[in-house]
């Protein structure tokens, strides 16, 4: 059943999200185009163009990322607790899938985009000579860390991956779990909604913010181990935040859904 | 009155299903559909009760649905009917008392035995008539997506059309369609013929005979009594949450003399 | 078949009397398949479940007989078929004499009038052009 939601929620999805990719690959071919243009400085008129083609570049990239915020927030209001929640809560399905739905789709769509962004930034600086020094520098810095560190430093990139999962699940379930209780009441349902969002923001910057002046705790070890249980702990911490939110989202929906 | 009632039904229903096939057959003989007609319901609500704030919108109902039945909720608007329907949906939880579909509690399960049309059009609207129908395959194993289709086409509605492009009447329709495309056990049908044309109206009620299957139940809310009377076996009358009378259609009008619509003016007159 | 229902009988009672109609106007032959419950439901646009009374009862009186293989058939007697067309003819009769007598005629009137519309209505038929 899961997999059929997701099967479903990615055709869904990718209605926009496709064409918003192609836009960006195009708008990247197209930059690219202009960097050499303006390398050349021959027209004042193909300047201007130019100039136009890298300003859209720029934009396409803040809306790609606009967007898939936008996208996955607003997938779950309009799916779930709008009209069309009267079709998908009668589905054989339970309420933990439909949320497990939401949010693969979600934080894969979320790392889709950081990487269609990476490639854009590759595509729109493509000469030969510049890829080349990236993949050298690349390396360098990867060198620098792991003899600087005395760590492996996949290691170190595979926790930052797990780190911005993690957190970006996090992250889409704050969203979720707001909207889930503005939705609960008859009326005001966004107004609510934001309401409980700006609520757990500071709730969450309390305490952030508590637990940074009372972690006084002498860990004795230092530098590489102490990254690794640095990113542990954000990893854990961020766990148990998005935990939190996902009860709160599964069991208002459970129990206090109003579709009206 | 009422054994013998369902006795004479039982012998009727094992010629229905045995009719089914056009070709003459030698039709098997059905006894557990004897035990099954007078035996379990497939919907049930003991003393159900369930409050919003403060307002009970339905209180200490007691009823039940048999299979094969076409049964009419009817009752003015706020009367309770549409908490009724969500709560057998598992939509909501109840605040008292117990709603049982076929026995269980509403599920994951019970929701694949359900087949749920609810009072307004919920189609996502970018999917295209294929795509729904893609849907509704995928996710429930019952879907008989040849009926579907031929009901579709029958109705002149392009396959490739967007929900988006259709009519209202359409969408409907086509919302219509996919419910009872489904082989559930019971039917829910939250105000079907409220907002639509006459003709609508007839194909509707029409879709819901030519579906009848005595194994499945159909429950159809309503406040249009005179339209649907002819096609329903019983029916509840439910006010302000509460349960006012449970009879079936045939025992109204030998007993009071009147039909269905007329006692229903008479019992809700403000 | 023109299915007409009012509101006072019970539905299923209403279809016996419409199906007997039926049978004795020849609208379903003497010896001819009945179509099938659900067909006639839809055609008549009620439930199934009372359709399925009414042929039961049908079949009581001996209307109308079953053969499970192959459906329900309108029976061959056609001197039960004669008995249930005087049956209804009686039933019109018998009401319209209470109407007539309502209005205070007496029954010579009564057959005079008869006699005269019958005529009357030949006549008109003949007299149109």
């Amino acid at each position: 059943m899961l997999s059929k939601l997701l099967k479903h929620e990615f055709r869904a999805t990718a209605r926009v999200m496709g064409p918003l990719y192609l836009v960006l690959l195009v708008l990247s071919l197209c930059a690219n185009g202009s960097i050499r243009l303006l390398d050349n400085r021959t027209s004042a008129f193909l300047n201007i163009m130019g100039g136009l083609v890298l300003f859209l570049y720029g934009a396409c990239i803040a809306a790609v990322c606009i967007i898939t915020l936008v996208l996955m927030i607003n997938r779950f209001r309009t799916n779930l607790l709008g009209d069309e929640g009267y079709v998908m809560f009668t589905l054989p399905a339970s309420v933990h899938q439909q949320v497990w739905a939401k949010l693969i789709v979600s934080v894969v769509w979320f790392a889709a985009s950081a990487v269609a962004v990476c490639l854009a930034a590759l595509i729109a600086v493509f000469h030969v000579e510049y890829v080349a020094h990236m993949v050298v520098w690349a390396q360098q810095i990867l060198q620098n860390i792991t003899a600087y560190y005395a760590v492996n430093g996949t290691m170190m990139i595979l926790e930052t991956i797990v780190l911005c999962a993690v957190s970006a699940a996090t992250c889409c379930l704050m969203f979720y779990a707001a909207m889930a209780i503005g939705h609960s009441f008859a009326n005001h349902k966004t107004l609510l909604s934001v309401a409980f969002y700006v609520l757990f923001l500071v709730v969450l910057q309390v305490c952030g913010l508590t637990s940074a002046f009372n972690c006084n705790f002498d860990l004795h070890i230092a530098g590489a181990a102490a990254i690794h249980a640095f990113m542990g702990m954000s990893i854990a911490a961020s766990a148990v935040t998005g935990a939190i939110f996902y009860v709160i989202t599964t069991q208002m929906l459970k129990k206090h859904l109003n579709l009206e | 009155m009422e054994n013998l009632e369902n006795k004479d039904l039982t012998a009727g229903q094992a010629d229905l299903t045995a009719e089914n096939g056009a070709e003459p057959e030698i039709a098997p003989v059905f006894p557990e559909r004897e035990a099954a007609a007078g035996g379990s319901p497939i919907l049930e609500c003991r003393d159900l009760s369930k409050s919003f704030g403060g307002t009970p919108a339905l209180n200490h109902i007691t009823l039940s649905v048999m299979r094969g039945r076409i049964v009419g909720l009817l009752g003015p608007n706020g009367s309770g009917k549409t908490t009724l329907i969500k709560l057998a949906n598992g939509l909501l939880t109840p605040s008292e008392g117990v709603i049982l579909i076929d026995g269980q509690a509403p599920n994951k399960e019970s929701r694949t035995k359900v087949s749920y049309l609810p009072d307004r059009t919920c189609l996502p609207t970018w999917m295209t008539a294929v795509q729904l129908l893609d849907f509704y395959q995928d996710f429930y194993a019952d879907f008989r997506r040849d009926a579907a289709e031929e009901m579709l086409t029958h109705l002149n509605i392009r396959l490739n059309q967007t929900i988006k492009q259709m009519s209202k009447g359409t969408r409907e329709k086509v919302q219509l369609i996919m419910v009872m495309s489904r082989a559930a056990r019971l039917y829910l049908l939250d105000e079907p013929i409220g907002g639509v044309d006459p003709a609508t109206r007839d194909y509707i009620l029409s879709t819901i005979i030519s579906n009848y299957n005595p194994d499945a139940a159909v429950v159809i809310s309503t406040h249009l009594i005179a339209d649907v009377e002819k096609v329903l076996d019983d029916v509840i009358f439910i006010n302000q949450g509460q349960l006012v009378l449970q009879s079936s259609v045939d025992q109204i009008r030998e007993e009071k003399g009147m039909s269905v619509d007329a006692l229903f003016r008479e019992v809700f007159k403000c | 078949m023109n299915w007409q229902f009012n509101a006072d009988a019970p539905i299923y009672a209403q279809l016996v009397r419409q199906i007997k109609l039926g049978i004795v106007s020849g609208a379903f032959p003497s010896g001819e398949r009945l179509p099938s419950v659900r067909d006639l439901a839809m055609e008549a646009e009620v439930n199934p479940n009372t359709m399925q009374r009414a042929l039961t009862e049908l079949e009581r009186d001996g209307l109308v007989y079953s053969q499970r293989t192959a459906g329900r058939f309108v029976t061959e007697d056609r001197q039960m078929i004669e008995d249930a067309k005087r049956t209804l003819a009686q039933t019109h009769i018998q009401s319209f004499l209470t109407a007539m007598t309502r209005l205070g005629y007496q029954q010579e009137e009564i057959l005079t009038l008869i006699r005269q519309e019958a005529a009357g209505g030949e006549g008109v038929q003949h007299g149109e052009s």
